[in-house]
């Protein structure tokens, strides 16, 4: 019986789709719509416009200081919007404004600094988490370990906090997130500071949390995690959208395809071809192009080692679009 | 039940049914639950301090001292201090819990912003850990009061309501204490607090010595002071007689933590959610 209700909910499901016009609806986790924050004389976040898919991976790309956290923090109501800028936030319906319980209660957030409880176990931990959600003891016990193991800390299930690797307390946030099954998991550079491993286990998890349906929102600095698990993917710059995009398509449509990085050049102007950009950076000459013959046989003037023949990626694109100077 | 219909998109909101998070008691339980695990997982070294104080106290002050004093409301010295100090400890239990404690909970090791990001609001942190420090009192008291009654000076059996008035102390002081934390950036600060009002207040409130030989104005000064009221309190349970001017050193603890944990709450979310 409850298979034959389950088939009429999707038939129905189904056909509402199909009346609603041509293209498939896209079901929407997030949408946020003219945000703005001021801390003072300061713009954190100016006009910034963006729509999350369900079940999607969803990032934010940026230097320091572009805006990436306190937007992620005006999504659950950690930090409040410029109300009287107008703007709209919704998360799955609710606006953080008035409904940061509701939207906290089926979110999980993994927030850029450590602040697992020091006072107790790993255990522990997760067990008074869980408690903030009001889950029955023997259901949190439950879920417990089916997030440690998850996350492949079993073994660290008795340890105190202090005992734990950066990477370990990490992947614990991660678990302690996931104790309230979120819809959806905001993660606040999740991978900073941490050995390949560990990144790569992360990435993993996230890629089969995508999987199962949780909507995953996260900034990084990391041109790679960006371009690896995320669907699509906003460029951040002093508080505003520079581009949005997903990883591949910002590559193909804003960057040549191959890189040419000369060193020791000597600071001398070199002559490029037609069809050949060059930028400097420091003591180092980079040169773009579309076509690799012809960056090839440039190089085929320098010696091994005085240069680095390279596709482009998500970095140069990155570092094209923001300017290649500090930006703190 | 909040929903935002407004947006205009060409995608439609995902809709997960009905949401429902804890009720605010379970919210509060939660919290408050979350401090007894962390106070009792070092229940010897912190539950052992209670215990010992009050036993120096009547040992070194009351028998010491009092052997030179005489009596007090016609009761000897030593009766007069203890039923004084039941009181204190859920004072001084209370304000470290609150101005340290919350400190490094809000500045070092960001146990706030772990808890807000769970279903919790600043508001239900605040309230649960106010809570906990009222418990820490009715538990302090309690502490002192067995001392006491093993010292034999306990008279009435009205005695056992005093840690209750311990329960009221700790919540008092807690709320004033977070109320100082919330203007706090930097954690040395709070010695400004211990020694320009905690300290005196223990030796100016009825404790150690009577209101009734000091002047005017200090009697005045006392009365402002929050412990004043609680003292008064536990000593009518602790002697067994009462006067109607008890209502009004209730109602003042009463209004005094609701007037400054709602301060503390307002301040403090200023703090937290930015």
């Amino acid at each position: 019986m409850c298979m034959a209700k389950k088939f009429l909910i999707s038939m129905r499901l189904q056909m509402k789709n199909k009346t609603s016009g041509g293209e498939r609806m896209k079901e929407l986790a997030i949408k946020a719509k003219n945000i703005h924050k001021t801390y003072g004389n300061l713009t954190a976040v100016n006009d910034l416009s963006f729509e999350v898919p369900r079940r999607s991976c969803f990032g934010f790309l940026g230097p320091n200081g572009a805006g990436k956290t306190t937007m992620m923090k005006m999504l659950f109501g950690k930090t409040e919007r410029d109300h009287f800028r107008g703007g709209e936030v919704s998360v799955f319906g609710y606006d953080p404004k008035k409904s940061g319980l509701e939207i906290k209660f089926f979110t999980g957030i993994v927030s850029q600094e450590d602040n697992l409880d020091q006072e107790l176990s790993v255990f522990q931990n997760l067990m008074i988490y869980s408690k903030f959600y009001a889950l029955p003891a023997k259901q949190a016990r439950h879920f417990i370990k089916n997030v440690l193991a998850f996350m492949e800390l079993s073994d660290k299930k008795d340890f105190q906090i202090r005992q734990l690797s950066g990477g370990m307390k990490r992947r614990l946030l991660i678990a302690r997130a996931l104790i309230n099954n979120p819809k959806l998991l905001i993660l606040d550079e999740p991978t900073t500071g941490l050995d390949p491993q560990v990144r790569h286990v992360i990435w993993d998890k996230l890629r089969d949390l995508k999987k199962q349906g949780v909507t995953i929102l996260l900034t990084t600095h990391y041109m790679e995690e960006a371009f690896q698990i995320c669907d699509d993917l906003i460029i951040m710059n002093k508080g505003g959208k520079v581009m949005q995009g997903p990883p591949a398509f910002l590559i193909d449509k804003h960057i040549e395809t191959y890189v040419l990085e000369l060193y020791h050049t000597g600071g001398k102007a070199f002559n490029a071809a037609d069809g050949v950009r060059t930028e400097f950076m420091n003591s180092r000459m980079l040169l773009y192009a579309d076509d690799f013959e012809k960056i090839k046989q440039i190089s085929d003037q320098f010696k091994a080692g005085d240069f680095i023949l390279r596709q482009s990626n998500l970095e140069d694109v990155f570092l094209k679009i923001t300017g290649r100077k500090l930006h703190e | 039940m909040n929903r935002t219909h407004t947006i205009n998109s060409a995608h439609k909101m995902a809709d997960l049914g009905p949401v429902r998070p804890p009720s605010f008691f379970q919210r509060i339980f939660s919290v408050w639950l979350r401090h007894v695990r962390v106070y009792t997982k070092h229940l010897i070294s912190n539950g052992f301090p209670p215990f010992v104080e009050p036993l120096m106290f009547l040992a070194g002050i009351g028998l010491g001292l009092g052997s030179y004093v005489g009596l007090i409301d016609g009761k000897p010295y030593i009766l007069f201090l203890a039923s004084g100090i039941i009181v204190p400890s859920a004072m001084f239990t209370a304000t470290y819990e609150c101005t340290f404690g919350s400190f490094i909970r809000l500045e070092f090791d960001k146990v706030y912003d772990g808890m807000i990001s769970a279903s919790l609001t600043v508001k239900d942190m605040f309230i649960g850990e106010i809570l906990f420090a009222g418990t820490k009192g009715f538990f302090f008291s309690g502490a002192v009061l067995t001392v006491v009654a093993g010292f034999g000076l306990v008279e009435s059996g009205m005695a056992v309501f005093t840690p209750f008035i311990g329960f009221i102390t700790g919540m008092m002081f807690a709320a004033l204490a977070l109320f100082v934390t919330s203007f706090v950036q930097n954690i040395n600060h709070f010695n400004f607090f211990f020694t320009g009002l905690i300290t005196p207040m223990f030796f100016f409130s009825g404790i150690v010595f009577p209101l009734d030989n000091l002047p005017e104005f200090a009697r005045w000064i006392a009365a402002v002071f929050p412990l004043m009221h609680a003292v008064r309190l536990v000593r009518a349970f602790f002697f067994n007689s009462f006067d109607p001017g008890l209502f009004f050193n209730l109602a003042y603890m009463i209004i005094f933590t609701f007037l400054f944990g709602s301060m503390a709450i307002k301040r403090l979310t200023r703090r937290i959610v930015n």
